[in-house]
């Protein structure tokens, strides 16, 4: 499956939100949608989820018109909210039959998934007895019990602990093995850069990145190396490059154990390991430099 | 289909199982049970063939009254034997008709000066004192009997004239509402009761899915067709099965209890079938009619609390339904009840009364069915693209015709 989003705009009340929001998708992959808050991921998520109709633009499903309520899809929106008054798993049995389960189907499913998120004990217990975290892991297990194609989750690690971070990790993991098609909204990037493929980075209702997150980070991080020596700060090692070596190349950026340096045109890496061999310095680290996610997002949302 | 039923089966269950349901239901069932069976109870435990039987003016007969005449001419049997309001006891004077006022032994004192005129002695002039009023009666009695007969006329026969003896007989070619008016008195009155009660519980249950964010994750599950028109049977199921229970308890009350009453109640209970069923279809789709402009009136506004507010227009323009109906009770041909019972708004409550009390033609009947069944149906597709545009409004509530303009706009 292969999820295309063309060039969506949305306005509210007059005022345009979404400014050509586009990005792909597809099954056995998981797209991280990055942005600050507000920068109208959940917007997007919503057209995606068909709760608005977009102004302009289209959401196409291995090129035909998508409609939600034709696959199955497990949706966990930003708005977190279930019955506080029902029991947990009467509640879910019965979201799981409006999804097409048989009614056998959707309170095996349930039981399966609360047991999965540690949460099968309170399954008789009213939604509102139980504490905010319990209450988002029964939220993720209305989630997948639908065992959805699609997966698009709004901020899913909001609210949870470490412990359960980690349990959501791993079943977010085990679905995109299974070959689901992942959509995973988060500002939190180190999340991302564990299980997401490619990014669409939103700012400001416009995208302002996407594509292949190595390819994004090789492109980041090309003709720029990282360096260290042993015994010797990055400071005092940033001096000895400012001093002897800017004839080879630019410092970027002194870390708190290394320096983020950029070759200069026609300068090969040969060369300055050469000059750097002849100076004697004991080198612990020398290794094309792969910024993080977060780099990128502050620089790239930086520059706008 | 399925997801309708699905839904249906389980708002249903919300309002079976809600305590305040089955407790109300319960209690009211209660009351009528016991209510009807006060008569068999009173046979069977306080069997009151062997008490004394009272006077049923006992105490009026423990009340005296002073009177004096002054004319000598007045026949005080005959005056006593007008008037009910106590025993005339003749005083000597004034001083002792005062004296036996004061210390209560007469409640009041008549001092007749002539065969037309008299002087009311009393304590305390008290706003409910019908003793003088009868006094008078009883002396304008004895007045023109005295007068009648000095000129040789029989009292009696003159009686005979001003006051003949009519006898009557109504013949009834359409309905008779004086029997009529109780049942239809009671139903009216129940779907009254159940869409205002249920039309407000579908409106707080749709706005506290809104209020507590179950909305989102519900319409990406199903249709909002589903949804709304699920909960709104559901809503009229719970009535059905609720305002039933409480017939069906009622009518196997007084079957059980029929002798101890006489059957002198059979008039409410053997309500004409036909009668049953146009209440059954004007009073579901009248039924239906509100509880979708409730559920629409849910989804505009985000928090429970503002729903008496934004439901205040429709619960007005009910209530003004309601009392068009209960005075069209009394007069079935009015003009306004007439009108009434063609608007969709009204026609559920109006044309009952109209069938139930008046006479109508089979085709006023049908237009008004037709023109309601088509409105309702209308009605139920607006709300549903409402609740369905209202979801995801948070903030300060939407008016319902702000609603229909934003609708009408996209």
């Amino acid at each position: 499956m292969k999820l295309e989003v063309r060039n969506l705009y949305k306005s509210f009340t007059g005022v345009e939100i979404l400014h050509g929001i586009s990005f792909n998708v597809e099954s056995g992959k998981a797209l991280g949608l990055l942005g600050r808050n507000g920068a109208g991921k959940t917007t997007t998520i919503r057209l995606i989820m068909n709760l608005f109709e977009p102004d302009t633009g289209d959401i196409l499903l291995n090129g035909k018109k998508f409609n939600p309520k034709e696959h199955q899809i497990g949706y966990l929106p930003e708005e977190r909210g279930l019955y506080p008054k029902k029991k947990v798993l009467e509640q879910l049995a019965y979201l799981g039959q409006l999804r097409g389960l048989s009614r056998k189907e959707a309170k095996e499913n349930t039981l399966y998934w609360l047991k999965r998120f540690g949460v099968e004990e309170y399954k008789d217990r009213k939604l509102e007895t139980l504490s905010k975290g319990n209450q988002q892991k029964v939220q993720l297990a209305e989630t997948f019990l639908c065992n959805p194609d699609i997966i698009i989750l709004d901020e899913p690690f909001s609210g949870l602990d470490p412990v359960n971070s980690q349990i959501l990790k791993d079943v977010i993991i085990e679905q995109i093995a299974q070959g689901k098609l992942l959509i995973f909204s988060s500002h939190i990037m180190n999340y991302v850069e564990e299980f997401c493929e490619e990014i669409a980075l939103i700012d400001k209702g416009d995208v302002v990145l996407t594509g292949n997150l190595n390819e994004i980070k090789t492109e980041y991080g090309k003709d720029r190396l990282t360096i260290s020596v042993v015994d010797m700060s990055a400071e005092e090692l940033a001096n000895i490059v400012k001093l002897r070596l800017t004839n080879l190349i630019k410092l970027v950026e002194t870390r708190k154990k290394y320096l983020i340096i950029e070759l200069l045109p026609s300068v090969s890496k040969a060369e300055l390991l050469k000059a750097l061999a002849e100076m004697d310095l004991n080198i612990e680290m020398f290794s094309i430099y792969k910024p993080s996610l977060s780099d990128i997002f502050v620089q790239k949302v930086g520059e706008n | 289909m399925k997801d309708f039923l699905i839904v249906l089966r389980f708002e249903l269950m919300n309002f079976m199982k809600n305590k305040t349901f089955i407790i109300s239901s319960a209690i009211i069932c209660l009351l009528i049970s016991i209510g009807l069976s006060v008569p068999t109870i009173k046979n069977t435990f306080f069997d009151s063939s062997d008490e004394e039987v009272t006077d049923e003016f006992g105490e009026i007969e423990d009340i005296n009254y002073g009177i004096i005449d002054e004319t000598n001419s007045i026949n005080l049997q005959e005056l006593q034997n007008n008037f009910y309001s106590g025993i005339l006891v003749e005083a000597k004077d004034m001083d002792e008709l005062k004296d036996k006022i004061d210390s209560d032994e007469f409640e009041a004192g008549f001092v007749i000066k002539s065969p037309t005129k008299y002087e009311y002695v009393v304590r305390n002039n008290e706003m409910m004192d019908f003793g003088s009023y009868s006094f008078e009666e009883a002396l304008i009695h004895v007045y023109r009997v005295s007068k009648l007969e000095s000129r040789g006329i029989s009292y009696s026969d003159v009686e005979d004239i001003i006051h003949p003896n009519i006898e009557s007989e109504t013949v009834i070619l359409g309905k008779d509402s004086a029997k009529n008016y109780l049942y239809t008195y009671v139903l009216v009155f129940g779907l009254y009761f159940i869409i205002i009660l249920y039309g407000q519980l579908i409106a707080t249950s749709v706005a506290s899915e809104k209020s507590n964010r179950a909305m989102e994750v519900l319409v990406t599950s199903t249709k909002t067709t589903n949804l709304i028109f699920g909960k709104v049977l559901a809503g009229a199921l719970a009535g059905i099965i609720q305002f039933g229970t409480v017939i069906l308890t009622a009518s196997l009350a007084y079957k059980l209890n029929a002798e101890a009453w006489n059957n002198s109640l059979d008039f409410i209970f053997n309500i004409p079938g036909e009668i049953i069923l146009s209440f059954a279809a004007f009073g579901v789709l009248g039924y239906l009619f509100y509880s979708f402009i409730f559920g629409a009136l849910g989804a505009l506004v985000s928090r429970t609390e503002d729903i008496s507010t934004s439901a205040t227009p429709v619960t007005i323009t009910f209530i003004v339904v309601f009392m068009i109906s209960m005075m069209g009770m009394q007069n079935t041909e009015s003009i306004v009840l007439k009108i009434a019972s063609f608007v969709p708004l009204s026609s559920f409550m109006a044309m009952f009364v109209r069938m139930s009390m008046g006479s109508v033609t089979s085709m006023e009947i049908f237009i008004s069915l037709g023109l309601l069944a088509v409105t309702t149906g209308l009605v139920g597709i607006i709300a549903s693209k409402i609740y369905r545009m209202g979801t995801l409004m948070y903030g300060n509530p939407v008016k319902l015709k702000d609603a229909i303009k934003i609708l009408r706009s996209n």
